[in-house]
């Protein structure tokens, strides 16, 4: 029998410390990685597994000197993410069989850190859905409550971090795609700013609300990931120079913070426990010295409609290009080129991926442009103006990540059309650009994660880890859904 | 009488999106882009303030590329993932009529 | 048939002449191995994004100035829907709301009156993939997919299609002088479309538009315009109507041909390219391209003229810029322009079509051009022993003096010794005198090759000849 280590419960620093030591190699972190894995099959956090590949990586890395926190760490990739020559899917029977011959950004920096890519995670199909039930490759489970959704669309990064599969794991938030899997599956999980992780290489689903983020068992080491992603790159224009160390304000002292909290964020379509956990946590920070408001922000309770128009219009253009030409599904014996098209994207997208490009289409279609797009964008531009003029009087602004706690499995699917209530406090971030996190505040009755949304001004990350680090610190919750104990 | 798009709209949509539906989702799509309509029409209710149009949620300006050549794929590498291809070149099926733009 | 009146507007596509692509870095490449010149960008690849070219901007910036345009400072690109196999991401980047550069003008003469095509805007847009037939297959080659363009669009202003042959051809020399394209409508680096309508009369709304599309070829523009319009005239005058389609010129017929009726209008879905943040048209951005504009071809034209180039050569010199360029490095100096233009026109021409070379790859520097044209214009050389030379003066480096000293072309144009001399070979050729008096024209050559003999080649033919003549009679 296998002697059972479980480095993989303990922390970076420490995993570090024994990979320094030569105690343990990265095979050894390698290895661990797959028997949980196997082990947690039945969650289908996964849908490609990069083994081969991932054992070569660790022994490379036998020869190399241990010269970051990061080194030898196995992480886990959201499969909308391309990885050249390990299989690409973004959930989607579209790219089932699609091999990229390109890395993203992100990717190289990963390779660049010496981390060891594990596998592709499950997702909603093309990003498109909270519970990661409209996955090609079938639905995957929360590890608190395997009849529940782990959410999505980063679902099976949220699951497999939280079960400890991986430390580390890279999610994408298009309207609180990292935040919401993070809340329901009891993790930490950032949406940077927009523009401080590079796009290049992340499947478009709405190219101005996109955004790559880690999600990490906890504070310090999602800050330690976001140091290795973020940064300009050549290849996305609306990507930024980034010189700080994101850990640098993890365990200062918070007291003269100065906090707000949209009304919105307490309204009545809010579980009434989730509005305990946060006034729980809103004494917790005036008893420190912080000041909390409760504020306005104007267009707050608009965004849906924003997003409907928005996304899905950006949706309905970058999802064209799977037209069966240049790589993808292609239907098999097309009558002529009309026919490709129509046949290739009938089967080739699911339901709910259809559904969100003929809103898209219809959206921009004849003179609702004009009539609906344009006024969007315009109400955004104020959207953004009022959380900058919030964040002229606050440092920082609070709220629950989501309405509920993670759902049964067999709950209605989320329909594009019917209007997004389960992202209503995440979209919003997404629609400013604002940096935006989620971290654990405690358990339901039911024994279910919920979060704390940490929203920021634009290129504060740091601050948002400070007060999230102390809150985590002081709430000192028990994050192993198996039991394990980390945090003493 | 519930309201709801015409057949022949919910067609235009779909050949737009270039997606194949059947008789149950063109019936579907009448009502639900009609109820979806209404709903948008909240963005009507916002008397927005300035006439400034956010499309991108950055302060970016765009930087210009010095006009240096970079690596490019060989064919082989840029038909890889390509369904049906003819030597060096990608192929469909035959095509009538004009480019939508900038001539063939 | 009744005498309509037409309005014609005009959309010319033209190809940058740059080293990459618009969105990729990628070489814009004519002519290559099919789908060698593309990157996961050009091919559209999930998860790619586009950046932009500075030497597209720079070309565009000179273009709106080189039309005469405004130029927008404030810009950003929108996406066209649409699909199409040769539309790698099935929508095309363009500008839609910020076209770079707007109300312009292209200047040109009509039976010497001047008119203004006027120029609605031009805009910067990503070029297509290229498509071939075969047979019940497309075959799609990727290397044109996101070279750069630039759409400019007249007002229906064109009267015409003599003005719009004349807006062409000007427009094509235009940006062909300032290096912004080849502007070769043969291999599609250019290309036009023209929308023709018909009225009755000025008061009359404007009838129902048609659009040529892709015209290979100035003269076909022209050709196509006014098929065009006699089909509509013929129409109405026949009570019928029609409605907007969408036409191509065909050759073999000599007629314009049905593509397809407009039934509603496109519908695009345009909206603003979110990944391409707002780009600033600077100052000192346009300043610098503003130096890299030179001399364009009506002030050549214009200068030539004044400095005493005969109009043909002038209009000779602005049709060949290499020569044109050439020409106006002399310009500051003291010469004579007329023999200059016609030794470049002339012999220096003949001399670099032969051998395929441009004059610029020759020994001509600008102080031996101008050593040759001052021997010429004292009648050191005359154009006859000029032939033998031209060779090594535009291949060696040695001076002019030298290569005709070299020669031993010692111009005799001193009339005594020359008198001297012809009187001599008279005399000693009576023959060939009886010859020339009988109206034989090679005693007159015969003569000429012994003067020639005589002084070693050295005498002024012309000269020679005259004093012969004289002689002879």
């Amino acid at each position: 029998m296998k002697q059972v280590h479980n480095y993989l419960d303990l922390p970076l620093i420490e995993i570090n410390k024994l990979l320094k030591e030569k105690k343990i190699t990265p095979k050894d972190l390698v290895l661990e990685s797959f028997e949980r894995i196997e082990q947690n099959k039945d969650l289908n956090s996964f849908i490609t597994l990069n083994k081969e590949e991932a054992l070569k990586k660790a022994l490379e890395l036998e020869s190399k000197e241990v010269d970051s926190l990061t080194f030898g760490i196995p992480i886990a990739i959201k499969d909308n993410i391309v990885t050249k020559g390990l299989r690409t899917t973004a959930a989607s029977k579209m790219l089932e069989n699609f091999e990229p011959i390109y890395d993203a950004d992100v990717i190289k920096k990963i390779n660049d850190a010496n981390m060891i890519i594990i596998g592709k995670t499950n997702m909603d199909e093309f990003a498109m859905g909270s519970s990661t039930r409209t996955s090609y490759f079938g639905l995957a489970r929360n590890p608190w409550n395997k009849n529940r959704v782990p959410g999505g669309s980063s679902g099976g990064s949220a699951s497999a971090v939280s079960s400890r599969i991986i430390p580390l794991s890279l999610g994408s938030d298009t309207g609180g795609s990292i935040r919401q899997p993070s809340s329901f599956c009891g993790i930490v999980g950032l949406k940077p700013t927009y523009g401080r992780v590079s796009r290049y290489g992340l499947i478009a689903f709405a190219s101005s609300l996109d955004q790559i983020g880690p999600m990490t068992r906890n504070v310090y080491e999602n800050a330690v990931l976001l140091n290795v992603i973020c940064g300009k790159s050549a290849n996305d224009l609306t990507s930024v120079e980034t010189k700080e160390d994101f850990t640098r304000l993890i365990g200062k002292d918070i007291s003269g913070m100065k906090i707000a909290i949209p009304k919105f964020y307490v309204n009545d379509a809010i579980d009434q426990e989730i509005k305990e956990k946060l006034n729980a946590v809103v004494e917790l920070l005036k008893s420190n010295n912080c000041t909390i408001d409760y504020v306005d922000i104007d267009y707050i309770d608009k965004t849906v409609p924003l997003y409907q128009i928005i996304a899905m219009g950006e949706a309905s253009s970058n999802l064209a290009r799977y037209d069966g030409i240049r790589y993808g599904y292609s239907y098999e014996n097309p009558k002529n080129i009309e026919d490709l098209y129509l046949k290739s994207r009938k089967i080739g997208f699911g339901p709910e991926v259809k559904r969100r490009i003929m809103i898209g289409s219809y959206l921009l279609s004849g003179k609702n442009a004009k009539e609906y797009y344009d006024k969007a964008l315009k109400i955004r531009d104020d959207l953004r103006k009022s959380f900058l003029n919030t964040f002229k009087n606050y440092d920082l602004i609070i709220g629950p990540t989501n309405t509920t706690t993670a759902y049964e499995l067999d709950k209605g699917l989320d329909d594009a059309i019917k209007s997004f209530l389960d992202d209503i406090l995440t979209i919003p971030v997404n629609m400013a650009g604002l940096p935006g996190m989620s971290v654990p505040m405690g358990f339901s009755s039911e024994k279910l994660p919920i979060g704390l949304q940490i929203i920021g001004k634009p290129f504060d990350e740091a601050k948002m880890y400070q007060l999230a680090s102390f809150i985590e610190k002081e709430l000192n919750l028990n994050l192993n859904p198996n039991g394990g104990v980390e945090n003493d | 009488m519930e309201e709801k798009l015409s057949r022949e709209e919910v067609l235009h949509v779909a050949n737009l999106a270039r997606i194949e539906i059947d008789e149950e989702e063109i019936a579907m799509y009448q009502v639900k882009l009609k109820q979806l309509l209404n709903e948008i029409e909240k963005v009507n209710e916002v008397k927005s303030y300035d006439e400034e149009m956010l499309i991108c949620p950055t302060d970016n300006k765009c930087e210009l590329r010095e006009d240096i050549a970079g690596e490019m794929l060989a064919p082989k590498e840029a038909l890889k993932n390509a369904p049906r291809s003819s030597g060096n070149y990608f192929q469909v099926p035959v095509v009538i009529g004009e480019s939508g733009e900038a001539g063939a | 048939m009744t005498n309509y009146i037409p309005t014609i507007g005009i959309e010319v596509h033209v190809e940058l002449k740059t080293n990459t692509k618009i969105f990729s870095n990628a070489l814009n490449g004519y002519g290559q191995m099919a789908n060698s010149l593309t990157n996961v960008i050009d091919l559209g690849y999930p998860g790619t994004l586009p950046t932009v070219n500075k030497e597209v901007i720079t070309l565009a910036i000179k273009a709106a100035k080189v039309l005469n345009c405004k130029i927008r400072r404030e810009i950003h690109f929108d996406r066209k829907n649409y699909f199409y196999p040769d539309n790698p991401k099935n929508f095309q980047i363009t500008q839609s709301r910020t076209p770079i550069g707007y109300d312009g003008y292209v200047e040109i003469e009509v039976d010497g009156i001047k008119k203004k095509i006027e120029i609605e805007e031009m805009h910067i847009e990503e070029d297509t993939c290229k498509s071939t037939h075969r047979g019940d297959k497309t075959l799609l080659d990727f290397n044109r997919a996101g070279v750069p363009l630039i759409e400019i669009v007249t007002k229906p202003c064109i009267s015409n299609s003599t003005e719009a042959k004349l807006y062409l051809e000007k427009l094509k020399e235009l940006l062909f002088y300032s290096d912004i394209s080849d502007c070769k409508m043969e291999e599609g680096s250019m290309r036009c479309d023209a929308n023709v309508s018909i009225r009755k009369n000025q008061a009359a709304p404007f009838g129902t538009k048609c659009e040529i599309k892709n015209i290979g070829s100035i003269s076909n523009v022209g050709l196509s315009i006014e098929k065009e319009i006699a089909r509509q005239a013929k129409l109405l005058d026949n009570g019928e109507h029609f409605k907007e389609q969408t036409r191509r010129y065909d050759d073999k017929l000599g007629d314009t041909v049905l593509m397809r009726v407009k039934e509603t209008g496109n519908d695009y879905r345009y909206f603003p390219e979110p990944d391409i943040p707002y780009l600033y048209i600077t100052d000192s951005m346009i300043e610098e391209v503003e130096k890299t504009i030179g001399m364009l071809p009506d002030e050549r034209r214009k200068t030539y003229i004044e400095k005493g180039v005969s109009e043909i050569n002038a209009n000779k010199l602005v049709q060949n810029k290499p020569l044109s360029d050439y020409f106006n490095t002399l310009l500051e100096e003291k010469t004579d322009f007329k023999i200059a233009s016609n030794l470049l026109l002339g012999d220096i021409s003949a001399y670099l079509n032969k051998n395929e070379k441009a004059i610029t790859e020759t020994t001509l520097t600008k102080e031996r051009f101008l050593d040759l044209i001052a021997k010429i214009e004292d009648d050191t050389l005359t154009s006859r022993n000029l032939k033998d030379i031209l060779e090594t003066i535009l291949e060696e480096t040695t001076s002019i003096e030298d290569i005709i000293k070299e020669a031993k072309i010692a111009n005799i144009t001193d009339d005594n010794a020359l008198r001297t001399i012809i009187q001599k070979i008279i005399a000693t050729n009576e023959e060939s005198v009886l010859d020339y008096k009988a109206g034989h024209d090679r005693a007159i050559k015969f003569f000429m090759g012994q003067v020639m003999k005589e002084t070693k080649g050295s005498a002024n033919p012309k000269l020679a000849m005259d004093i012969l003549k004289e002689e002879l009679k």
